[in-house]
């Protein structure tokens, strides 16, 4: 069984159509990386993949439980799911190691103690020790997209979903983001990462999906796709992408 | 015409406006507990896709805030009784008033505050698995209510001077208390200018607070 499975998924805001008959699939353990020109519906497409844009037509199952029912238990499915943002959207109004603990104590039911080592672990993980007790307004911008990393990881997530986490940061800490990125793919996390970085895709990334007007036009191995891809409209992206 | 005045009733007759005053405290804190509780509620309820709640708590706001305060506070004198089957006097009646009537008020400014945090913050609150009210009581209300405490404190000192109006049914409130006081020393006059001046340090008071955290606020933002 795959760990996230999309059929045949429409969506439209209105009367305008942003998904068309999307279909994909994603391994437990795999890396897919979906990217193409903006306003094409990839960001809309993973934020399907954990309920948070709903969709009309097609089916999702995230390790098989199927994300449109109305009978599931979407907060279960998604304490489950890690995801990362653009905008980090960290709580402001926390501090880093609370932002790490709320979902931990309130959605997991965890004991605070325990939530608290595991906040401590991850933020030694992604290098920021020192900012415990910081709020997020404190932070670099890539400091506060590792800690919304690590508030992710905090929870345990079967997968992880990134939209664009690099998208809204200056250019000298992409790196540092990418790197936790990275690290975690190689200890074979299962994620989903839309984005624009077509080193990091080269990198770790197993398959590419390549996304325009709301529809998956490419989807193969990464070699294929910075090989040969066979759509004009991929080649064309991928040349323009690569010669900046 | 100062010359005429005669201030020396003041002294005698303040544990009495005190016992005024205390209520229109009391009435002041209660009404703002109340109405922000309430009309956090009604501003949740209006935002909410589901169409009937929507509707629902849009009909009392516009309701409420259509309507001038005194009448309100002689229907619900009259009404209550009529529901409740006995008179439950002035002050417990314009206690429950001030709450419905405020908490239109204050559902206006908690809608505000609950659009001026980011759609992407409660994304994330969903994300991370909570549920309506855990994202609402964890994330969302926390971060409105901090952005609207200036705007929630200048409702309530506009609330304190509003709770003179319950001499409409006769509550013994610090007004009332001015004028019984003034009738019995037959010096009206001075009383109410003592009253006046009570009103007027304490919400002067209360508005440079305001605007100080207002100030302040703004620089953490």
């Amino acid at each position: 069984m795959a760990m996230i499975e999309i059929r045949d998924v429409c969506k439209w805001y209105g009367g305008f159509q942003v998904l068309t008959g999307c279909s994909s699939k994603v391994e437990k353990g795999e890396v897919v990386v979906v990217c193409g020109p903006s306003g094409s519906g990839k960001s809309t497409l993973i934020k399907c993949v954990n309920g948070l844009e709903p969709f009309q037509k097609g089916e999702i199952l995230v390790n098989g439980t199927p994300v449109g029912d109305p009978e599931t238990n979407l907060p279960k499915l998604r304490s489950g799911v890690g995801m990362v943002f653009q905008h980090f959207e960290l709580f402001p109004h926390m501090t880093v190691i609370g932002n790490l603990t709320v979902g931990q104590v309130k959605v997991l039911g965890r004991k605070k103690e325990e939530a608290l080592e595991k906040g401590h672990a991850l933020l030694e993980r992604v290098g920021l020790t020192d900012f415990a007790q910081k709020h997020p307004g404190q932070l670099s911008g890539g400091q506060q997209q590792r800690v919304a990393i690590a508030r992710a990881l905090a929870m345990d997530p079967i997968c992880m979903l990134f939209d664009e986490p690099t998208s809204a940061l200056d250019p000298e800490m992409i790196g540092e983001v990418l790197a936790v990125m990275q690290d975690l793919a190689r200890e074979g996390m299962t994620m989903m990462v839309v984005t624009h970085e077509m080193g990091f895709a080269r990198n770790v990334a197993h398959r590419v999906i390549f996304m325009d007007h709301g529809q998956i036009v490419e989807d193969t191995t990464k070699q294929e796709f910075f090989g040969t891809p066979r759509s004009e409209r991929a080649q064309l992206f991928l040349s323009r992408i690569l010669h900046h | 015409m100062l010359s005429q005045f005669d201030f020396s009733v003041f002294k005698p007759s303040l544990t009495f406006l005190w016992t005024g005053f205390l209520f229109s405290g009391n009435l002041t804190l209660i009404a703002m507990t109340g109405g922000i509780v309430f009309g956090t509620l009604l501003a949740m309820g209006r935002l909410s896709s589901l169409r009937p709640l929507a509707v629902i708590a849009s009909a009392y706001v516009n309701l409420m805030r259509s309507i001038p305060l005194v009448m309100v506070i002689l229907w619900f004198f009259l009404v209550i009784p009529l529901i409740t089957g006995k008179p439950i006097g002035a002050e417990r009646s314009a206690i429950i008033t001030f709450t419905a009537f405020e908490a239109a008020y204050y559902s206006e400014i908690m809608r505000a505050g609950i659009q001026s945090v980011s759609r992407g913050q409660a994304m994330a609150g969903y994300a991370l698995g909570m549920t309506y009210w855990q994202n609402m009581g964890l994330v969302v209300l926390p971060q409105a209510f901090r952005n609207m405490l200036p705007i929630l404190l200048t409702q309530t000192i506009i609330l304190f001077q509003d709770t003179s109006l319950v001499y409409a049914i006769g509550a013994k409130d610090l007004l009332k208390a001015a004028e019984i006081a003034g009738k019995n020393y037959n010096r009206p006059m001075e009383m109410y200018i003592f009253v006046a001046v009570i009103y007027f340090v304490l919400c002067f008071a209360l508005s440079t607070i305001v605007k100080r955290l207002h100030k302040k606020i703004a620089v953490v933002q």
